[in-house]
């Protein structure tokens, strides 16, 4: 994408007003979209993103730059920008740039560019024809398929050179059932870090299927009664209990500037003993996976709680050296214009020991929520909402009719403490994240669990 | 290249593959950004953007590229890639480019905010020591964040139609911590416009008031209440809601309100206005992303539905004409429909006479959790809520951990009254406004 010399020159043009610290960000993207509404292709459209991002480090005040080009021109002025911004003389006179080369723990098969419109329409098709006949309550159906090819290079004074290249592509199915004046929407949205032969891993009928069964489901189902009771939340998608009541907390974005609650905190019981959970940006071909981060440094595993102790937090580069903590690999950002900062990647709560139906058999009123929608948190306060896609009433440890307009609200750590029972059989779901550096992919994950009191939102 | 280099390289590459039907969207911008801990400012950016999006209608279909590389060879491949896509186009929705001859309005706030960063750097300082003077409790965690740009918009099409203007803006964030008994809460306030018009006091007031007011809230018990939704909750709901009035929604089988103009969808007191050039806008439009002109109209005029909101091709497939809000979320987005200032006109009363009016019950002030728990295409929402009880029709005791659950169209309906306060949230160029309202039998999920 750009040279060494280039590179080099760059980073000396940024560290001119005396940083302890330069980082060259540039990134070359092309993503395609294409959509289907009422059985019809409705839009399809490609986009090529461009550009640099240039941070500069002195202690732990940080200032950036980005531009929308990669010309030479364009580089070093971002550099010079960045550098006028700071006041002071150089410190680091010579910068030897090594490439490090890191094996690709995510193969693409069929890189998506290499594969024209047509076999990724008729696949979409399928699955939107088969959401479609479902049902005879079906009355719109909403199919979309992305792709991106996300190349990235980080060049540092520290003499990192690395370079990745992030394939991903998603499918996503939207039905909605109607009757008398009424909608109610069911979805399915899978993707990973792959190539086209991400379409091997689905069947398209069954696809398309999933989602209308969900919306049928909710149109004919009732409001529940609002309240405080215990939930079991499925596994897959269920997970974004995990990603918003308590991983937000845990990035050192606001761990270090003490606006978590979880800051101050290693070492002691925050969760239930029941409860291990897991970052990790290393699972093969994972949706939210990557080989580096943004920053460069390799992905890993990170244990952030073990049997309920906090262990780790997530952190980047610029929050670790607030922190006196290294990097745990976990510096993401959307494209060269949004500041890295530390990210979740792939993170779910860990398998455990209880049996499915102890769990559920366990309730005796209670709410089941097979499939969860999205969420949000504040992470200084820890109070978090999310809500819930298809949710049955549990009674007497049986799961019995659907309920429509749940919403699952509470205070991260009580709910942590709260998470009593956890089953086996962990799955994964993907989701899109947004924060300060944009809006990033990152999986949830879980096996069943049970949290033994929440507030659930109702009518 | 520049973008006139580019826009002709497009034009000749276009002229090449025969097209004869198409437009090129750009945009660029620059903005500059300061964000303060404790005294100092964390972090300081400066960026630069720009994008090229070409839209083509081959044998009747539309297809989309966008680009942010300039240069002669990807303009030849943005051409390609455009055309490969509107081959592709299956639903029979017919395309169309702008014609020349719309009257564009003129806008009356044409100042430029041009803030340099040393400028930016000291009120980001000045804010966040007003934040820690307001109370001894504001700690550190508390951030400011100031960031100032501008933003230019240009459009040329194949049917001779160009069109150039550009918006600049300051906006600032306060954002105190405040610590109680071992216990944290925040505020948040944000504000628009042009650096020196901003009361950083004020704001900073505004913002360490809602933290502090916060302390030692509670849950209440699940039930009906008599709900005065704050103006900013109203605004935050409205705002989630707004793809509702879109044709493209409607059309598309995505919104309630198909066959609905004409009739009653709210309550008599409710006026809704789409302004592209409210008065104390910083972000006037005069076109839209399709070169269309802009104007202000009444979406819903006192209860009654008047119009949905249309683009070029939802207003042909309605049969009538573009009311100006084909917008494009980013550059290389495809032009949907938007608002621009969206608001419930205000009505009558402050804040204060409306909790007076709701006597007793709950006054919310904040809802969270709307991008999963409001879904437009049901109306119904189960919201994390926070505010306060309303006790002798006055504010009383803080009120957290609750849900507030309803139905958009219903409650649109059911609002009894609406205030004067009118109060705007959102970004710069999409904002949406509302005053206070009172309504009755909202369910709220509690203890």
């Amino acid at each position: 994408m750009l040279s060494q010399e280039l590179l080099k020159e760059a980073l000396g043009k940024a560290l001119s007003t005396g940083a302890d610290y330069a980082e060259v960000f540039a990134e070359h993207t092309q993503s395609k979209n294409i959509g289907i509404v009422s059985e019809k292709v409705d839009k399809a459209a490609n986009a090529v993103i461009s550009g640099v991002g240039i941070r500069i480090f002195k202690g732990t005040r940080c200032v950036s730059g980005s531009a929308s080009s990669l010309s030479r021109e364009a580089v070093l002025d971002c550099a010079a920008r960045v550098a006028d911004a700071m006041s002071g003389s150089a410190g680091i006179a010579d910068i030897k740039l090594q490439e490090r080369l890191f094996g690709d723990i995510h193969p693409v098969k069929i890189v998506p560019g290499s594969v024209g419109n047509t076999y990724k329409i008729d696949y979409l098709r399928q699955a939107c024809t088969a959401a479609k006949e479902y049902d005879a309550q079906i009355s719109q159906v909403i199919g979309k398929y992305l792709e991106v090819d996300h190349k990235i290079l980080i060049a540092t004074s520290e003499g990192l050179l690395a370079q990745d290249r992030q394939i991903r592509t998603r499918l996503m199915i939207s039905s909605i059932a109607s009757k008398g004046g009424e909608n109610q929407t069911g979805g399915y949205n899978p993707g990973a870090r792959k190539g086209v032969e991400l379409f091997e891993d689905f069947d398209p009928v069954e696809l398309g299927r999933r989602a209308s069964r969900q919306a049928v489901t909710m149109l004919n189902a009732g409001y529940i009664d609002a309240g405080t009771m215990p939930v079991a939340i499925e596994n897959g998608f269920g997970g974004v209990i995990f990603h918003e009541a308590c991983g937000h907390s845990l990035e050192a974005s606001c761990v270090a500037l003490g606006q978590s609650q979880f800051a101050g905190k290693l070492g002691q019981q925050i969760a239930n003993p029941k409860v291990t959970a897991i970052d990790d940006g290393t699972i093969p071909n994972g949706w939210g996976s990557i080989n580096i981060d943004d920053e460069g440094t390799p992905s890993q595993k990170n244990v952030l709680i073990e049997n309920g102790i906090l262990k780790t937090y997530m952190i980047d580069k610029l929050n670790g050296r607030r922190m006196g903590m290294a990097s745990t690999g976990s510096s993401r950002r959307q494209s060269y214009q949004f500041e890295p900062t530390s990210r979740m990647t792939n993170t779910y709560i860990a398998a455990g020991e209880d049996r499915d139906e102890d769990i559920i058999g366990s309730i005796e009123y209670g709410l089941y929520a097979k499939e969860m929608g999205g969420g949000s948190v504040n992470p200084v306060t820890g109070q978090f909402n999310f809500s819930v896609m298809e949710g049955y009433i549990i009674r007497n440890g049986k799961v019995c009719e659907p309920v429509r307009g749940a919403s699952l609200i509470g205070k991260g750590s009580d709910i942590i403490m709260n998470i009593d029972m956890v089953g086996k059989n962990v799955a994964r779901g993907q989701g899109m994240c947004g924060a300060s550096s944009g809006s990033i992919p990152t999986d949830v994950g879980q096996p069943l669990i049970r949290v033994s009191s929440i507030t659930v939102g109702g009518r | 290249m520049t973008y006139q280099e580019f826009k002709e390289a497009v034009v000749d590459a276009a002229s090449r593959m025969k097209i004869k039907n198409y437009e090129l969207y750009y945009t660029e911008g620059e903005g500059i950004n300061a964000e303060t801990f404790q005294e100092e400012i964390k972090s300081y950016s400066a960026q630069s953007d720009l994008g090229a999006c070409f839209r083509c209608i081959v044998e009747g279909k539309e297809g989309y590229a966008s680009t942010e590389n300039l240069t002669g060879d990807e303009a030849r491949l943005l051409v390609e890639r455009a055309m490969e896509n509107a081959r592709s186009i299956e639903s029979e929705e017919k395309a169309y480019i702008h014609e020349k001859g719309d009257a564009y309005a003129v806008r009356e706030q044409s100042g430029q905010e041009t803030v340099q960063g040393a400028e930016l750097v000291e009120a980001a300082l000045e804010l966040q020591r007003e934040i820690y003077e307001c109370d001894p409790r504001v700690t550190d965690g508390t951030q400011s964040y100031m960031s100032s740009g501008r933003q230019k918009y240009a459009i040329c099409n194949s049917n001779g139609l160009e069109l150039e203007e550009e918006i600049s803006y300051t906006v600032c964030y306060a954002m105190p911590l405040v610590s109680e008994g071992g216990e944290m809460y925040d505020g948040f306030k944000v504000k628009q416009g042009r650096l020196k018009d901003f009361d950083l006091k004020d704001i900073a007031a505004k913002a360490v008031e809602k933290a502090v007011s916060t302390i030692g809230a509670g849950s209440v018990p699940s039930g009906k209440y008599t709900v005065v939704l704050g103006n900013e909750a109203m605004a935050t709901l409205l705002q989630t809601y707004s793809s509702v009035f879109s044709g493209e929604a409607v059309q598309k089988g995505m919104s309630l309100l198909k066959d609905k103009e004409g009739e009653k969808i709210a309550a008599d007191i409710i006026t809704i206005v789409d302004d592209p050039l409210y008065k104390d806008s910083v972000a006037q439009r005069t076109f839209d992303g399709e070169g269309v002109a802009t104007y202000r109209k009444n979406v819903v005029d006192q209860g009654i539905l008047t119009t949905l909101l249309h683009n070029l091709k939802t207003a042909a497939a309605a049969g009538v004409k573009s009311t100006g809000n084909g917008q494009k979320d980013s550059y290389n987005s495809a032009v949907g429909v938007r608002p621009f200032t969206f608001y419930i006109q205000p009505v009558e009363g402050t804040t204060e006479a409306m909790l007076a009016l709701a006597g007793d019950g709950i006054y919310i002030t904040g809802l969270e959790g709307l991008h999963a728990g409001a879904n437009p295409i049901t109306g119904d929402f189960s919201l994390s809520a926070v505010g306060f009880r309303i006790e002798d029709g006055r504010k009383a005791a803080p009120v957290k951990n609750i849900t507030v659950s309803g139905n958009f169209f219903t409650l649109l309906k059911e609002i009894e009254k609406a205030g004067a306060d009118l109060e705007f949230v959102g970004g710069v160029v999409h904002r949406c406004g509302s005053p206070s309202v009172l309504v009755k039998n909202v369910a709220i999920a509690g203890k």
